[in-house]
């Protein structure tokens, strides 16, 4: 009980935003209400588990946003040209696990720090993509990309089973795999780990990749959702994405963490802005309840003895 | 010249020591130098007005907000921290100085010196977080990044912005001294030397290198960590209050966004100096070089007439280029580590690289 | 020693390199030769409003031969515009026409130019009038606000409830906007309550999300009016997405975008002006301006191709907003 304090406490949090809006705003439990919360929040939760993981290892990744908008993108012009869905996905997540290959091959290959790299390569791709687009949507796709080409109902079910496998997948590979383990040693200690036959530059360069893979499913999850693909997309994805590892237990200082916490965060924080709705609370406090909650969940973490 | 095959030296080695970390760190300023000499030159033959005295005073007046954060950003990242919490305390001063003034009926040397303190105040919450209850000083100005550019959308509705100071106020930003000092010049000249001097020539600078380097080594070795921590973010704090002044009157307004992005340009330039993220390496000429260099890029393209999204890839490449060439001079000078990601510490010949 | 030898040697290579040399680009304010350089700068990069702007700006300056330069800020910070016109005034052109983000932000650094003798017109949103020779207007403020809340009102009969979507609370024309919705409310349609407001951002993503919550916690909401470009079809897919026919949106935004939900029925009315028409005027003032044809005083200033337009004290005027509905969006490609 005590392993899974965290966890238990965002969940706790969660639980009574739920009912304080039970009793003052039940509307937002309309079916209807609570499927757009979650399909919105799935491709964060992907994003989320990615960059938890790269945390956990003991490197950060801020350039999620950029490079969410960039399989984002491409996922639509590859299917403005007709290419089938499946091929289309397969371009939202080769391009996000090749962008995140150049993150981790200067981290891990020369040991560059991720925060700085991240930083450039953030600021980088993200002016690189207004400077193409100039803000111009990615439209006239066919029918078969939004909610590949199912019906509405159809396809939010199949986006949001998509994400929960992918989910269970990754905790059930932590958990259970070698290759989890390895996360937790090189964030722990990677010098340990190298001595016990690990190699933490291996680990890190695909931790990145994979970020960027799940990153960019994250994309395309997001992008079926609508008819056109604004370029725009995923701007404060990263602060969105860390904040909720980082409130679900995820320590920045590496080694610890655990998905179901993530998935916690994640819900917590997508809850906030909707519930300022159906609250009618003044829009601008969202910021400021944002870094509140993060505050508090670190603070609280060093009080119940965490490191 | 120098050999790369450190572990034949005997410790105590003067005449390898000296040939290792001065080689070292001129290799570092130079290379600065080197592209700011670039930078000039292409400028020169691509942008009109660029090499004037008139055009090299702008590009300081127009840095000194961003250049005054990457000076007190240099202690903290010297201590092993980071904070990302500058450029929306930076609002947050903006708009309560705009508040105090307008709304407060305060003199407006009076919400200045409040601002101050208001801004000592927020790198006070910072520090104590990071002090008192030890959290890592990433995600605590994460937080109060969020918290500080809330607080400010909350204050004003997001809708109300400040305006109409006295023109005595507007001197600070936009004034001239002599018809060509800008205003704001003094005052950055006035910071950049006490930042200098703060962490080259005193306890305290040594206290935060010593930090940055081990913070357990230096806590044994004596240094009240706490307190030189709390000291290098209220000093944050309190520089952010001032460039929120500058801010204000150069651009004759405040409003809840102002300053929405400088911490990453000020991150930028301390990393561009060459100082370490981690802590331990860095130093102040380091960072005006930076400066220097983002400043010269900005300043270049726009007269260049090119566009600005080029300034941000171009500084997100630099900064890569950097990167991967301090790490590369790192292994051709200094004995190759096998830690990932751990810095080469400077060089104690006591102490033989493991 | 040897150190400071080094940089010494190389302080002196800079400072040789860099001396000042003839500058090799063309033009520069009143030399002869005739052709001026415009100095173009839209609220910021990365928004497609501005795109069709840019072409209309660019066909005009092919026009007249002048030299074109099209710089804003990538930046959110209010001061990004500033920091484009004071380098502009080191530059040396001859003309600055701006949409300004920050009235007052920005009149500080317009000001300076005029007083170094650049001529400075406004377009798309004003800056502070003694900051400027003209104001190139599309639509005033009172235009906008008015023709939003006569379209929502032709929407829900005389009562009823609706929303608006922004794109930040401190957007300075947003606000001006809002303003002018209210005030139109309050004096024509007093039956008729805005009950939420909320920002998106500037991301549909966002005013996806934002709508959706918005007609769930409201059910008695049957307009949103979409204030910002992306988030008329934004909201516009929310409405869809929620299967409520009894909705509507309507909202400023580019007819591209919203072709398809105004044909299906969603999206009754976009408001917008010829925004290539914008940019094309805004060239031929700057020009007319700089040249010192166009002076206080005139009544009509001859647009080129689009013959004489209204000029009044400081404003010239456009039009009237542009109501896009099914029957003609689809004459119009941007």
């Amino acid at each position: 009980m005590k392993k899974h304090l965290r966890e238990i406490a965002v969940a706790g949090a969660l639980v009574l935003l739920l009912l304080v809006l039970a009793f003052a705003a039940p509307a937002f439990f309309k079916p209807q209400q609570l499927i757009s919360v979650l399909t919105a929040a799935a491709p964060v939760l992907l994003a989320a588990c990615g960059v938890a993981l790269v945390i956990i290892a003991r490197q950060i990744d801020i350039s999620i946003g950029s490079l969410f908008a960039w399989c984002s993108v491409l996922a639509g012009l590859a299917a403005a040209r007709g290419w089938p869905m499946p091929l289309v996905a397969l371009v939202a997540i080769v391009a996000g696990a090749f962008l995140g290959a150049i993150n981790g091959g200067l981290i891990a290959g020369l040991g560059l720090p991720s925060i700085v790299v991240t930083l450039a390569t953030m600021v980088t791709w993200r002016e690189a993509m207004r400077w193409w687009r100039e803000g111009e949507f990615v439209r006239d796709l066919p029918t078969t990309f939004q909610w590949f080409g199912m019906s509405q109902t159809g396809g939010q079910w199949l986006l949001l089973i998509i994400a929960a496998l992918v989910f269970l997948v990754l905790v059930f590979a932590l958990k259970h795999l070698a290759g989890g383990r390895f996360v937790y040693a090189v964030g722990s200690d990677a010098e340990a780990a190298r001595l016990a036959g690990i190699s933490p530059r291996i680990v890190t360069f695909l931790l990145f990749v994979l970020m960027g893979a799940l990153t960019g499913l994250g994309a395309l999850l997001g992008a079926i959702r609508f008819a056109d693909v604004d370029p725009k997309t995923g701007e404060g994805l990263e602060l969105q994405a860390i904040a909720a590892a980082v409130v679900g237990g995820v320590a920045i200082s590496g080694g610890r963490g655990k998905l179901w916490g993530v998935l916690a965060g994640v819900m917590l924080l997508a809850c906030i802005a909707p519930a300022l709705v159906f609250l009618h609370i003044q829009p601008q406090w969202e910021r400021a309840i944002q870094g509140a909650i993060i505050l508090a969940a670190v603070a609280a973490d060093r009080w119940s003895g965490g490191k | 010249m120098t050999t790369t095959e450190t572990s034949t030296s005997q410790p105590g080695s003067k005449e390898t020591d000296k040939k290792r970390v001065p080689a070292f760190l001129r290799q570092f300023s130079t290379i600065l130098l080197l592209v700011i000499a670039i930078e000039i030159t292409i400028f020169s033959n691509t942008a009109s007005h660029f090499n004037t005295t008139g055009n090299f005073l702008e590009i300081i007046r127009l840095s000194v907000e961003v250049g005054l954060l990457a000076l007190v950003m240099t202690p903290v990242i010297l201590t092993g921290g980071i904070d990302l919490s500058v450029g929306s305390l930076l609002g947050l001063c903006a708009i309560l100085f705009g508040k105090l003034w307008r709304d407060g009926h305060l003199p407006v040397w009076l919400a200045a010196i409040c601002t101050l303190l208001i801004g000592a105040t927020g790198g006070g919450l910072n520090a104590l977080l990071v002090t008192r209850l030890r959290l890592p000083p990433l995600i605590v100005t994460l937080g109060s990044f969020s918290l500080f550019r809330g607080l400010a959308e909350a204050v004003t509705r997001g809708v109300d912005n400040f305006t109409g100071f006295p023109d005595s106020f507007l001197f600070l930003g936009q004034g001239y001294f002599l018809g060509t000092i800008p205003a704001q010049l003094p005052v950055f000249a006035l910071v950049a030397v006490g930042v200098w001097l703060l962490v080259h020539r005193t306890v305290y600078g040594r206290a935060f290198r010593a930090i940055g380097f081990s913070p357990e080594g230096a806590r044994f070795a004596g240094i009240p960590v706490e307190r030189r921590l709390a000291l290098a973010y209220i000093l944050t704090g309190s520089v952010c209050g001032l460039a929120s002044l500058i801010y204000v009157a150069h651009v004759g307004q405040a409003k809840a966004d102002a300053g929405t992005g400088y911490e990453l340009l000020a991150i930028t330039a301390v990393v561009l100096g060459g100082a370490s993220i981690f802590g331990g390496v860095g130093d102040v000429h380091g960072t005006l070089l930076g400066l220097a260099v983002l400043a010269i890029l900005r300043n270049g393209l726009i007269l260049s007439d090119l566009p600005a999204e080029l300034a941000g890839i171009l500084t997100g490449v630099l900064l890569l280029a950097v990167l991967v060439g301090e790490a590369v001079l790192k292994k051709l000078f200094v004995h190759r580590s096998r830690r990932l990601n751990t810095q080469v510490a400077p060089l104690n010949p006591l102490n033989p690289p493991a | 020693m040897k150190r400071t030898l080094f940089f010494a040697s190389l302080l002196a290579t800079v400072l040789l390199t860099g001396c000042p040399k003839g500058k090799v680009s063309d033009t520069v304010s009143g030399d002869g030769g005739g052709s001026l350089t415009i100095a173009l700068m839209p609220k910021s990069k990365g928004n497609a409003y501005f795109i069709a702007c840019h072409k209309g700006a660019e066909e005009a300056g092919k026009q007249i031969g002048a030299k074109l330069l099209w710089g804003g800020p990538t930046e959110p910070d209010p001061a990004k515009q500033n920091e484009i016109v004071e380098t502009w005034i080191t530059r040396g052109v001859d003309v600055i026409a701006a949409a300004v983000e920050n009235k007052e932000g920005i009149s500080t650094a317009l000001r300076k130019a005029r007083k170094k003798g650049i001529k400075v017109v406004t377009w798309d949103s004003d800056a502070e009038p003694d900051a400027r020779d003209f104001l190139v207007n599309q639509a005033t403020p009172e235009g906008i606000g008015s023709t939003l809340m006569d379209e929502a009102a032709k929407v829900l009969g005389n009562k009823g409830e609706y929303a608006i979507i922004t794109a930040s609370l401190t957007a300075a024309n947003m606000n001006e906007w809002q303003k002018n919705i209210a005030a139109r409310n309050a004096e024509k349609y007093p039956d008729l309550k805005m009950v939420a407001l909320r920002p998106c951002d500037d991301l549909k993503d966002k005013a996806f999300s934002e709508t959706t919550a918005i007609l769930n916690a409201n059910p008695n909401v049957k307009l949103i009016m979409a204030i910002c470009s992306p988030a008329v079809p934004g909201a516009a897919e929310a409405v869809k997405q929620s299967g409520r026919t009894d909705v509507k949106v309507v909202g400023l935004g580019l007819p591209n975008e919203n072709k398809r939900y105004v044909h299906e029925g969603i999206t009754p009315a976009v408001i917008l002006w010829n925004t290539a028409d914008l940019g094309y005027t805004t060239v031929l003032a700057a020009a007319a301006v700089a040249k010192g044809e166009l002076k206080p005083g005139v009544t009509t200033f001859k647009a080129g191709r689009l013959g004489d337009l209204e000029v009044k004290g400081d404003n010239i005027i456009l039009g009237k907003p542009f109501v896009f509905t099914k029957d003609n969006i689809d004459q119009f490609d941007f």
